[in-house]
Formats: structure tokens, sequence, C-alpha cells
């Protein structure tokens, strides 16, 4: 697996201790501005992710995770959408006033994308060597040769077989699957030390999913990557997250170790996610349980709880007063934010 | 892995295959197509190899002066003109001329047009707004009399009159390019480019254009038929290339207008000189478009 050309790269960039979290998120904000209206994306996203770690960013269609994700890398439309706040720092550096030629350097060589659809985010009219060198001739500086190289070991080490032919294949004759692996051996391409994956198995069938979700996580062992896995599926946040974060109309509403949060989940929100999911563990005959109503519209800035009008165990502070993150019965690691979260006695009788 | 070895040799049977070779083999299958290159073919052959063709040279006079020039015989095919000259030769001489405007007037106004719609549509904005609108305002001027006012203002001659042509085109591939990297730069796999830090211009380059080039190369053609067309209409009103011996088509038939009634080959054979020439090219165009159409399926 591991070639002269991959080998040589590990020489080059050696592992600088970062003072503080790797990449770290401070109450950022996002709004798109058009003519008739302003809708109020993000508002107040913070989390930290180290080395090593995954951390589950889950929300269904429309609360923000993934305009988070391109607000990270200055990747959203910069006619329309504004940043009003918020801080990024990646290994202590201000991504969000970082200047476009920065960030062009920072994209690809310390953090990387995969997007949802591999089947357009590869160029259909180009082969896959051609698209795989050419990350590696731009951010490496390689020559030909040795950017073929190390194209045909990356794509071994996504699990392509016969790399070297492929090279010269196009797109289309690449399965969905396939297309993933591809895709994130361009992201992987010169080693990021964060990897940003919006929806990377949701356009793919259940098999493939869990293979990729796979190639994911050894990826986060052996190279020591963070990963930020965006996700609505809580299926694949629980199979590979270490932590999660659950989104609602552009706020984080609860976020903790996936194993805590799944097991004692405190904002009514998560509890209506995990009761809408199937489980085999619990019997036939109890049905899912559905959240009401549709999400918020995200015209107006937030003042009350987003999630009120859908909640059951909305007071009138719900209505009135702008939660924001608190520890769980003092525990530092687990944070909600509910003006009323549920108890384990109440969750244990509603369910 | 197992399931990506398996994969992985289903694949194998198949063959790595370009667009353009695809579009090639397509193009193939079409018989309209086929007959459009066959007569651009033709032409092109008689353009390269007319001195070998013709069998007198396009000015030489060989039947010596007639007030009623001779129709088509066994010695000359397409008959004799006023001056004794030999029409068949003339036609052959005139598919250099013909074929040489069309090609350069397309040449101008295609790399014009795909710097200025590349330009507009990938940079957006002001930039985006200021060209489109002054394409808008040339295209507001009718084409034939905006190619007219440029000849006048360049004066005649062969290149002018190329230059005119290619000029008055500009516009029309500015905007296609401009919509059509417009489409590309919202498709994922710029933003997958841009997400690994691929250069502006680069994108551009190697990325947004080859997939925005497909509908340029169809209009391409078929302006290469327009040209030619207002190369003769140019000539027909008395403003093509200045060189009165030069066997251009349009020409042949303004100078022979008036003598439809008593030597009707004169104008017939040059007439249609320009249609099947045309007309090839059409044929090769509408090809093209169908070959390179990718909602039609591989």
């Amino acid at each position: 697996m591991s070639s002269a050309a991959w080998t040589a790269w590990e020489g080059a960039d050696p592992v600088r201790p970062p003072a503080g979290p790797l990449l770290s998120v401070r109450d950022l904000q996002v709004r798109f501005v058009t003519r008739d209206r302003t809708v109020h994306a993000v508002n107040g996203v913070s989390f930290d992710l180290d080395a090593g770690q995954t951390l589950g960013l889950v929300g269904e269609s429309g609360s923000g995770k993934s305009v988070t994700s391109l607000a990270l890398l200055g990747l959203l439309p910069r006619r329309t959408a504004q940043i009003p706040a918020g801080e990024v720092r990646f290994a202590d550096e201000d991504l969000l006033h970082a200047p476009e030629s920065r960030l062009r350097q920072v994209r690809g060589n310390d953090v990387a994308m995969v997007f949802q659809d591999p089947m357009t985010s590869l160029n259909p009219v180009l082969t896959v060597g051609r698209q795989l060198t050419e990350t590696l001739r731009t951010h490496l500086a390689m020559d030909k040769q040795q950017a073929r190289d190390a194209a045909a070991d990356l794509l071994d080490r996504v699990g392509i077989p016969d790399p070297r032919r492929r090279l010269r294949e196009y797109p289309h004759q690449f399965s969905g699957g396939m297309r993933q692996r591809v895709m994130i051996a361009m992201a992987i391409a010169c080693r990021p030390r964060v990897l940003i994956a919006d929806e990377p198995t949701t356009a793919l069938d259940v098999t493939i999913q869990a293979q990729i979700l796979e190639l994911l996580r050894g990826l986060v062992e052996t190279e020591r990557m963070g990963l930020l896995l965006i996700t609505h599926d809580l299926g694949v946040v629980a199979g590979v997250c270490e932590r999660t974060a659950v989104m609602y109309a552009g706020r984080i509403v609860e976020t903790g170790p996936t194993a805590d949060l799944f097991a004692r989940p405190r904002h009514p929100y998560t509890l209506g996610l995990l009761r809408s999911v199937p489980r085999l563990d619990a019997g036939s005959d109890l049905p899912l349980a559905p959240i009401p109503g549709s999400p918020r519209d995200l015209t107006d800035a937030p003042s009350a709880c987003a999630f009120a009008p859908r909640c059951a165990y909305a007071t009138d502070e719900s209505r009135e007063r702008l939660p924001v993150l608190t520890p769980v019965d003092g525990d530092r690691d687990h944070l909600v934010a509910c003006w009323n979260p549920v108890s384990d006695a109440q969750r244990v009788s509603s369910a | 892995m197992s399931i990506a070895q398996a994969e992985a040799t289903e694949l194998a049977i198949e063959r790595p295959v370009s667009l353009s070779r695809t579009a090639l083999v397509r193009l193939r299958r079409n018989p309209a197509a086929i007959a459009g290159a066959v007569i651009v073919g033709l032409f092109l052959l008689m353009a390269v190899a007319a001195p070998l063709i013709a069998p007198y040279g396009p000015n030489e006079s060989v039947g010596g002066l007639a007030s009623t020039p001779p129709g088509p015989s066994a010695q000359f095919w397409f008959g004799l003109d006023e001056q004794g000259r030999d029409l068949f030769s003339r036609i052959v001489f005139g598919a250099r001329l013909s074929l040489l405007v069309g090609f350069v007037a397309v040449l101008v106004g295609l790399s014009l047009g795909l710097l200025l719609g590349a330009l507009a549509g990938w940079t957006g904005g002001r930039t985006d707004a200021l060209v489109m609108r002054s394409m808008d305002l040339v295209l507001a001027i009718p084409p034939f009399l905006l190619a007219v006012g440029i000849v006048t203002l360049l004066g005649p001659g062969v290149l002018q009159v190329m230059v005119a042509i290619g000029l008055v085109t500009v516009p029309q591939f500015a905007r296609l390019l401009r919509g059509s990297v417009l489409a590309q730069k919202e498709s994922d796999y710029v933003l997958a480019g841009r997400a690994i830090g691929v250069p502006s211009w680069r994108l551009l380059l190697s990325h947004v254009l080859p997939n925005a080039i497909g509908p340029v190369i169809v209009l391409a053609t078929l302006t290469m038929a327009t040209a030619i067309i207002e190369v003769a209409a140019l000539s027909f009103i008395g403003l093509g290339p200045a060189d009165p011996s030069l066997p251009e088509w349009g020409r042949m038939l303004a100078e022979n207008a008036s003598r439809l009634q008593n030597a009707v080959h004169l104008v017939l054979f040059p007439g249609f000189a320009v249609v099947l020439l045309v007309l090839g090219i059409n044929l090769v165009g509408d090809g093209l478009r169908e070959a390179l159409d990718p909602k039609l399926g591989r």
C-alpha cells in the first residue's frame, strides 16, 4: 500500500502540535440576503474538532448543516451570503477573514471536502486520472510522472482495484460507490488534517454506504484526520461519530458524546428524531413517532426556541426567549439548548 | 472489498471512451451527416486541388467575347460567360475563396466570442453586465447591415470582408458560451474543485470550457454556412472582395443577374454551388448537434 511516493510525503509534512483544537468554530452566523428577503440560515453555531476525532453534524434539510460546512472554507456565494458574526479558526488561524489566495491554499491542503453526489461532483469530460493529478500538481508541485504514481497510490488506498488502468477512465465508467471513493481520494490527496464530508453516503445504496463509512473511519485512524461528518442519517452518526451535534433551524440544539446523546437525549427535537427512526431491537408493534409540523421559516432572526411550535414540552419561556447551550445535570460534555429539557422519567413514560 | 473487485472486473470489458470519440461514432451513424460530410469534403477537395480539377484557368478566355454566351456542352460543362471564361473552372476556383472566407470569418467570430462569453459568464457581476449589454447593442443592429457598415469602414478587400462577417457573429458566440458557462459554473464538480483549492482560471480553462464548448462548436459550423452566404450577398451588392477578376460566387450571381433571360446557366450554377455547400455544412452541423447532445444516451 505505501509506495515510495506516499512515504515521501510523510517526511514533507511534519505534524505540528496545535495549541487549541484543530478546528474551532465560534458563534458562526450566516445570512442569505436577496432583494426581497433575508434568510437566517445559521444562527450562532459553535463546535470544536480535534485531530483523530469524528464529529457528526445532524439535522433535517434546511437546518444549516451544509451552509455551515461551506462557510468554513469560504465557499458560499459571495453575492448573497453574509457572515455577520462568528469565528472559524483552523490551527489557530482565522479562516473567516483570510484572503481568497490563502483560502485556496488551505482548501485541499489542510481542510478538504467530500460532497454528497459523486455522480455530479466529478467533471464528466476529463479522465479520473487527470482530475486526481490536478490536485497533486497544484498543491504539491509534483511533475507529471510523480503525480501519476501518487494518484494510482491514492486510488489503491481508497480500495479501487487496478488503479493504473482506472486512472485512464472517465467518471461515467465508475459506479456510484467507486466515484465516491475517487472523490475521497481527491480530498485526501494532500493529506489534509480536517476532512469535511457533506452527506457522503446519501446518494449511495446501503451496502456501499457501509463500505464508504468504513473507509472514512479507517482514514481518521491512520491519518489522524479530524472528520466533520454532515448527515441527516442517525444510523450513520451512531456507527461512526464519537461526538454528535444536532442542528435545528441554524442552531445546535444539543451536543454530546454520541453514546450519551443517543441513550439520554435531552432536547425534545433529538428525542423526536430518534423516535422517528425504526429500531430493530424494539417490538415491531411499536409505531414510529413522527415530529408534527414542518421546519421553521428562517426569514426572521431567531428570538425564541425555534422548535417550540412543534414541541410537546414547550413552555411560555420557550416561546419568548432564545435558549442557549447549557450543561445537562452539570455534565460539561453534554449540552442542550432547551428551557424544558426532557428528563429521564419523561422519556421512559412517553415511550 | 470483494464487491469493489466484482465491479471492476465487470467494467473491465469497457474501454475508456472520450466524449469526442463517442460523438464521432454517433456522427457516423447519421446518414444525413454523412451526406453533408461528403458534400463538404468534395468542395474541400475542389478548393485544394482546383488547378488539377479545373480544365481551364479561372480568368482564361477560351471562347472569346460573346453577347449570348453558349450554355453547357460536352467541352464546357457549365457553359461559358460573356468574356468566354469556362464557368466550371471559375466555380471550382471559387470554392477556395468561399471556404476560406467561411473559415476565417468563423475564426474571428469564435475567438472573440469565446473570450467575451467566457469572461462574462465566469466573472459575472458588473463585467458580465457590461459585456452582455454591449453584445445586445450589437445584436440590435441587423447583421447584414452591420457587415455592410463595417466593410464600408474598413474598405473593400478579401480580408476586410472576412473580418466584417466575423465581427457580426461575435455576439452570438459570446451569448451562447456565457449561458453554457453559467450553467456549468453552478455544477457540483466546480464546487468540488474549489473545495480542493483548484485556481479559478484553471477551473475555467480545463474544467468548465470543455463542458461548455459543445453547443459553440455546433454554432460555429452553422455560422460558417451563413458566412458563405453573406460573402455572396456582400459581393452581390458590390461590397465583396475588390479584385474584379476573383471568381467569387456571389459576384458571378450579381454580374449575371441581368442575363437571366438569355444565359440562365450563368446564374444557375454559381447559385447552385452556394446552395449545395451551405446545405452540406448545415447537415454536418445538425449531425454534430445531435452527436454532442449529452441528453441523447451514449
